[in-house]
């Protein structure tokens, strides 16, 4: 008896779809306009969350070492440094090689480049470059780092960083707080406009519904045929979507590694690491809406 | 068959649809119940398939009591009742043939007893060749046909036509009409509602005449009197 329950369902939803098949066919479009404006909202989040965590890469704390420290003692240092345990790297710049790189970050300019020439001997000191590991406990590891006592340290000034860092994380905040309140808004209107889309269809089924009933059929006779356009539509809505938003992702990728030279940032990959929870959780909240809406819009028209 | 006994309809704020209803239709009876516009015999019909409820008295149609009957019993009676009515009420996205067979797959009948009952009864009513047409590929006296062969396909014991020759020309009419009085014949008890006065006098049947929601009259083979 439910096998052909259940087979008769099918029959019927897939009947439906085909016989109003420009009602089915607006429907679905509505429900690829909806999804595929929620992945772009995700694809805009995950790009702007890249490029703060890039900023927030940037952030690295220098200590000026003296110009005639010994190698071994810099290197030991340097050990000592890496052992602590909110350090994620640290990068030993010798006194030649920080001259190298000044050398060619301003050899365009004719008069650094002369100066350097009539000073006669190297200028610069050889450096440690410390960087984080969270960016969050900046203010702890310079605590740290103003108790390390060696005498080849030269200056160990990290006051610039913590105003640039509080301006980092008020911005970063801002940006959060304001991008979660403008997805909240377009989901929200993303979640009426597909219940719309699903009530229209319904509404333009209510004769049918009220004859079904006037012939004895029961309510999850009438209800079940809905229930399953409304999931296919959902499974054929996502896969459209699917289809069209990967090549789409494609076409953006070289324009971010365009954006985020020197980051390994992948839209593509990203997505295809959260690939389950991205269309699978919008699989279900599509078909969950879908599902309800079309009970309480078949309820209505039922009672007869 | 069907038992009305002291009923009242009243609709909000005070509309008295019907009142003091007493009426006794036995099996096999075709009965016609007319009145003009508003005198209740629409709602009479809504009571007996369970589409609204009375406000006092008691309905018995084929010894079950429905005066309260609850949401889930309501598609079990209406798959005893055959109902017909004025705007045929058929499913526009189905061919005739699925219509009526429409209606017996709501009962969970198997699709083999469907293939072979459904065809059978459209030839009864005249449109073996017409089956697979939409309805609105075909006139209104066929789409009246198709909806009493739906309403005759499980075989019910009564047969409920709400002015089922309203929206049809005079030689349609008396098809129809003609189709009844044949099912009638079979055994099935028919209430036939309509204000169609040369129908109901041609019929020379029980007529029951409503007005201003009351019995007016009940003659055993009557005329329309109003």
């Amino acid at each position: 008896m439910f096998l052909i329950f259940f087979a008769r369902v099918i029959k019927f939803s897939l009947q439906d779809i085909g016989r109003n098949i420009w009602l089915s066919l607006t429907t679905i479009i509505i429900l690829i306009l909806a999804l595929v404006s929620i992945n772009l909202l995700l694809t805009v989040r995950a790009i702007s969350s890249t490029a703060i965590d890039a900023v927030k890469d940037k952030i690295d704390i220098s200590l000026y070492l003296k110009s005639d420290s010994e190698e071994n003692k810099i290197l030991a240092l340097k050990a000592e440094i890496s052992n602590m345990e909110l350090v994620k790297d640290v990068e030993y710049t010798p006194k030649q090689v920080a001259l190298e790189s000044f050398k060619q970050k301003h050899k365009n300019n004719p008069e650094i480049s002369q100066a350097l020439i009539e000073l006669g001997k190297n200028p610069l000191s050889p450096s440690l470059v410390i960087k984080p590991k969270d960016i969050n406990q900046l203010d702890e590891l310079i605590v740290n780092l103003n108790k390390v006592d060696d005498d080849i340290i030269e200056s160990r000034n990290f006051d610039d960083h913590k105003t640039m860092l509080e301006k980092i994380n008020s911005i970063t905040n801002k940006i959060s707080k304001a991008g979660m309140f403008i997805s909240a808004i377009f989901v929200f209107i993303t979640l009426l406009v597909v219940y719309n889309a699903i009530r229209v269809t319904i509404y333009t089924h209510r004769t049918e519904i009220g004859i079904m009933k006037l012939v004895g059929a029961s309510n999850w006779f009438i209800r079940a045929p809905y229930l399953i356009s409304s999931l296919i539509y959902t499974l054929i809505g996502i896969l459209i979507t699917i289809m069209f938003f990967y090549p789409f992702l494609s076409l953006l990728q070289p324009y971010l590694d365009a954006f985020f030279i020197g980051y390994n940032f992948n839209i593509i990959a990203y997505f295809n690491s959260h690939f389950l929870i991205i269309f699978g959780l919008e699989f279900l909240i599509a078909a969950l809406i879908n599902s309800l809406t079309s009970l309480i819009a078949v309820n209505k028209y039922s009672n007869v | 068959m069907i038992k009305l006994q002291n009923i009242a309809k009243i609709y909000p704020p005070n509309v008295k649809a019907l009142q003091q209803i007493n009426l006794h239709i036995k099996p096999g009876e075709f009965v016609s119940i007319v009145g003009q516009s508003g005198t209740g015999k629409t709602t009479l019909v809504k009571l007996l398939i369970g589409e609204e409820q009375p406000n006092l008295g008691k309905i018995i149609v084929g010894g079950w009591d429905i005066t309260n009957i609850n949401h889930a019993e309501v598609p079990c009676l209406r798959r005893q009742i055959g109902v017909i009515f004025q705007d045929f009420k058929l499913l526009y996205k189905k061919t005739l043939l699925e219509n009526v067979a429409f209606a017996l797959q709501v009962c969970g009948q198997t699709s083999k007893k469907i293939n072979s009952i459904a065809p059978q009864v459209m030839k009864i009513v005249g449109l073996e060749n017409k089956m697979h047409r939409y309805p609105k590929q075909v006139s209104g006296g066929e789409q009246q046909r198709a909806v009493i062969a739906r309403a005759l396909v499980h075989c019910p014991k009564i047969l409920l036509a709400d002015e089922p020759t309203g929206n049809l020309d005079s030689i349609n009419a008396n098809e129809i009409i003609e189709l009844l009085r044949k099912i009638n014949k079979f055994g099935t008890t028919v209430v036939l509602v309509t204000h169609n006065r040369e129908v109901v006098n041609k019929l020379r049947k029980r007529v029951i005449t409503l007005e201003n929601g009351m019995v007016a009259n009940d003659q055993a083979v009557g005329k329309y009197l109003l």
